[in-house]
């Protein structure tokens, strides 16, 4: 899931995926904007096969790669 | 910028003489004379705020002569001087019945909606049919402000996308109060959510905005600016890009049409417009746009239905200002100076 959610990432911000750690802070460094935050959440969606709720839309679950996966694995266990 | 005090030191870059005048004529006009007369028989209020409209036209004379010359810096000889002035005096009628129109938004909004004549609801109807929500795009014409509160009113489901909010706590606690006052109370009234509004610590305007389309409701925005709205924070890379807008290039920011995309929800242009009577207005929702091609291409599409509007009534526009040309990359930042100078 890590990898597959960096290169997401990688591709969307053509930054290379070297430079991208899984404590890295995407939303408050600026890698990733709200654009490509709703992007990611589509990718995952698809590509998870999970669906992530209004109210779980919150910059805590996705504000690093970390925490990403950590709540999309939460999600994909129910 | 947001509340009225603002708004004005925007509007009247006059001395600080005249700013203070053109303050406490607003606050009159607004806080006693619109409250006053706005529930009367339409014809009185409307031809009221006409009559103001006329009066600010002459009192405001730096301000009158910077929308001729936004006009001829535009339009060139596409108008003559006397066309110039005439766009220039019905602008100033136009801001004062919008101020009728938010007054007469208190409550169930009938007695604004009623003086309105809607066509295209059947796209807006179809478009939630689908259950996709849509997105509605317009640009800062006619009474703007109320435009998506008649809908919400009408009771469609609306959330605005702006850059400024009722709440703001950027703002002087008297702006707020205004804020509150004039526009707050009236206008958000009829609107389903809060204005979302970039600010630090949310997640983001694009993804509150596929919140709201998730949940079959209407998003609103406007398309003729270039930093609002943004959902990409300043430090971000995506930047306005150079768009063909009304003889020039503007610089605009085609994000709401990537959201379209993403989310597949279809995009209604919509404007609200005022008959030459002032009270009746026409409230036109498009069919959906053509989504095809890149964000920028199809951007560029729904611009000219923003284009054909102005060119039909250019006195809708309320950006005939130097500082909004300047901002959009349509006039030099020496234009500002230029006029700055002259106006003193």
């Amino acid at each position: 899931m890590q990898s597959l959610i960096i290169a997401q990432i990688s591709q969307m911000t053509k930054k290379p995926a070297s430079t991208l750690k899984n404590d890295t802070l995407l939303l408050e460094t600026g890698i990733l904007d709200s654009l490509s935050l709703l992007k990611l959440v589509l990718f995952s969606e698809k590509q998870f096969g999970v669906s992530v709720p209004a109210e779980e839309l919150v910059p805590d679950n996705f504000k690093t790669i970390d925490a990403m996966c950590v709540y999309l694995r939460s999600k994909q266990g129910k | 910028m947001g509340g009225t005090l603002g708004v004005l030191r925007n509007d009247l870059r006059c001395s600080n003489a005249r700013v203070m005048i053109g303050r406490l004529e607003s606050v009159i006009y607004r806080l006693i004379i619109v409250p006053l007369v706005a529930f009367l028989p339409a014809p009185f209020p409307y031809g009221f705020a006409v009559l103001v409209g006329d009066l600010r036209y002459k009192l405001y004379k730096p301000f009158r002569k910077e929308i001729e010359y936004a006009l001829e810096q535009v339009f060139g000889s596409q108008l003559s001087f006397e066309e110039r002035s005439r766009i220039a005096r019905d602008w100033f009628r136009l801001r004062s019945c919008e101020a009728i129109d938010m007054m007469r938004l208190v409550g169930n909004g009938r007695a604004l909606t009623r003086l309105v004549k809607t066509r295209g609801l059947e796209h807006v109807e179809a478009a939630l049919a689908a259950g996709r929500g849509a997105i509605l795009c317009s640009a800062h014409f006619g009474s703007y402000r109320c435009c998506f509160s008649v809908l919400g009113a009408l009771g469609f489901p609306a959330a605005l996308i702006t850059n400024w909010s009722y709440d703001d706590d950027r703002l002087s606690p008297v702006d707020r109060l205004f804020s509150r006052l004039i526009r707050s109370l009236p206008v958000t009234h009829h609107l389903r959510r809060p204005n979302i509004v970039r600010r630090e610590g949310k997640i983001g305007v694009a993804i509150e905005a596929s919140i709201v389309l998730r949940e079959n409701e209407l998003i609103a925005t406007m398309l003729d600016h270039s930093d609002y709205g943004d959902p990409v924070a300043p430090k971000d890379r995506t930047r306005p890009v150079p768009m063909k807008f009304l003889n020039r290039e503007a610089l605009m920011l085609p994000w709401i049409i990537t959201i379209a995309q993403l989310m597949d929800a279809p995009m209604l242009m919509t404007f609200m417009r005022r008959s030459a009577d002032w009270r009746h207005q026409v409230l036109e929702i498009s069919p959906p746009i053509s989504l095809e091609g890149d964000a920028e291409t199809a951007f560029q599409r729904c611009l000219a239905t923003v284009e054909a509007a102005i060119r039909r009534n250019p006195a809708h526009w309320e950006k005939w200002n130097v500082n909004a040309l300047v901002q959009l990359g349509m006039l030099s930042a020496e234009d500002r100076f230029q006029r700055s100078g002259e106006s003193n």
